[in-house]
């Protein structure tokens, strides 16, 4: 019989780390639940999960189940990061494939976690030229792409600091709304270009919650009709708060 | 008609960018985002000119969107969803969204019953098409993947390196 090199505590205490680690990073369900399936055989050990939105509940087993270990663990809802998502893909596959040991996924790991993000004000730029973007697909002209350009780098910026002040996350959603659409509405009242409706409607869009609707979706077909209600849930009440921002501004100044 | 479906392409590339940028993708994979966001947004564009329906047309590009998405994914060395997401994203259907929340706001102060009635069809004709539009965008990205499940190539990959090492 083929010992097992690593002991089952070991095992269990770092898939329940890569599997926190991919529900807060914006993996579905059944990615969550075949990555860590992967790593756990690489490692020559069985398991058993429950995936539920804030919490993972796992047991792993070797293969004549004389040697098991079981533990809960509640995920943090930190930001999305695919970089960590893609990261975490190949190292289940290096696993497999390369029969990594425990110590080899904790030191990736922690690179992983060490990686860099994009510098703020690179993130800043591009996504207010995807504001723009989207007001030009709307139909805006230049000054409409500019206002909301505008809009969008400040209610972005705004929501990056409410995030860092540890805000409840709807409610930074609502700031970041409350200040975008007042920008764009104070360009609505001035008269600024032809169609500032345009730029009001577009220039909360950065908000929109894509990770966790089509997250949704994907969970609902494949089965996980709970993580799948429950992200649609989250994604509700996400555009909910975007449009109470826009709510806000439009009683503020009788647009 | 033609220069400004090809121009509101263009700029769907970028409304995918920025969004990858704010999930923070691997380098390696901006460029093809853009290229598959301006794909999705061509597709969804030509389409719309045809005269199919918004729904039907987001349907078509997203299910573009996940079949290039898989290829590329293969390519790239990167999971599918990292390209799929960012590059549906400027497909969502944020103006629907407006007048249908615009349209909810103003139905709790009208008083005239005609005006209230104009209202509540186009309210629920804007809702009606945001819904289905974000449902057809999910599963038209989820499609592909589902369907190619289970020939994944790089599971392919790794059995005929296993037979090549036996």
């Amino acid at each position: 019989m083929e010992t097992l090199k690593e002991d089952a505590q070991s095992v269990g205490n770092i898939l329940l780390e890569i599997g926190a680690l991919l529900m807060s990073s914006g993996a579905n369900s059944n990615r969550i639940r075949v990555t860590m399936e992967r790593i756990a055989n690489g490692l020559g050990y069985k398991t058993e999960l429950l995936i539920t939105h804030r919490a993972l509940m796992l047991t792993v087993l070797d293969k004549d189940q004389q040697y098991f270990f079981s533990r809960l663990k509640r995920t943090s809802p930190h930001g999305v990061n695919f970089r960590m998502v893609s990261g975490i893909s190949h190292l289940s596959w290096n696993v497999l494939e390369q029969r990594w040991t425990v110590a080899q996924i904790t030191t990736e790991i922690n690179r992983l976690k060490a990686l860099p993000h994009y510098p703020r004000l690179v993130v800043l730029g591009l996504v207010g030229l995807a504001g723009s973007a989207f007001c030009r697909i709307a139909g805006g002209s230049y000054i409409e792409m500019l206002v909301t350009f505008v809009a969008t780098v400040i209610g972005l910026f705004v929501r990056q600091e409410a995030i860092r002040v540890k805000f409840n996350p709807y409610l930074c959603v609502y700031f970041a709304s409350v200040t975008a659409s007042f920008i764009a509405g104070l360009a609505e009242i001035y008269h600024i270009g032809a169609q500032p409706d345009k730029a009001f409607a577009t220039s909360v869009l950065f908000l929109v919650p894509g990770v966790p609707l089509i997250n949704s979706v994907t969970d609902l077909l494949e089965g996980n009709l709970q993580n799948g209600i429950i992200r649609a849930i989250n994604g509700l009440i996400i555009a909910f708060s975007i449009a109470m921002g826009l709510f806000t501004v439009r009683m503020i100044l009788h647009i | 008609m033609l220069t400004e479906i090809l121009i509101k392409g263009f700029w769907a590339g970028f409304a995918a960018i920025g969004f990858a940028i704010l999930f923070n993708v691997p380098q390696r994979t901006i460029l093809p985002i853009w290229c598959i966001g301006a794909m999705g947004g061509l597709i969804k564009f030509t389409t719309m000119s045809f005269g199919i329906s918004v729904v039907f047309a987001s349907f078509f590009g997203a299910v573009a969107v996940g079949f290039v998405a898989i290829q590329m994914a293969h390519v790239k060395d990167s999971p599918p969803l990292i390209f799929s997401i960012p590059s549906v994203i400027p497909m969502i259907p944020g103006v629907f969204a407006y007048k249908f929340m615009l349209g909810m706001i103003s139905l709790t102060n009208i008083e005239n019953a005609d005006a209230y009635l104009q209202t509540l069809v186009e309210t629920v004709n804007n809702g009606a098409k945001m819904m289905f539009v974000l449902i057809a965008l999910g599963t038209g990205v989820a499609i592909p993947m589902l369907l190619t499940r289970k020939e994944s190539v790089k599971n392919s990959k790794f059995n005929k390196k296993k037979k090549a090492l036996a």
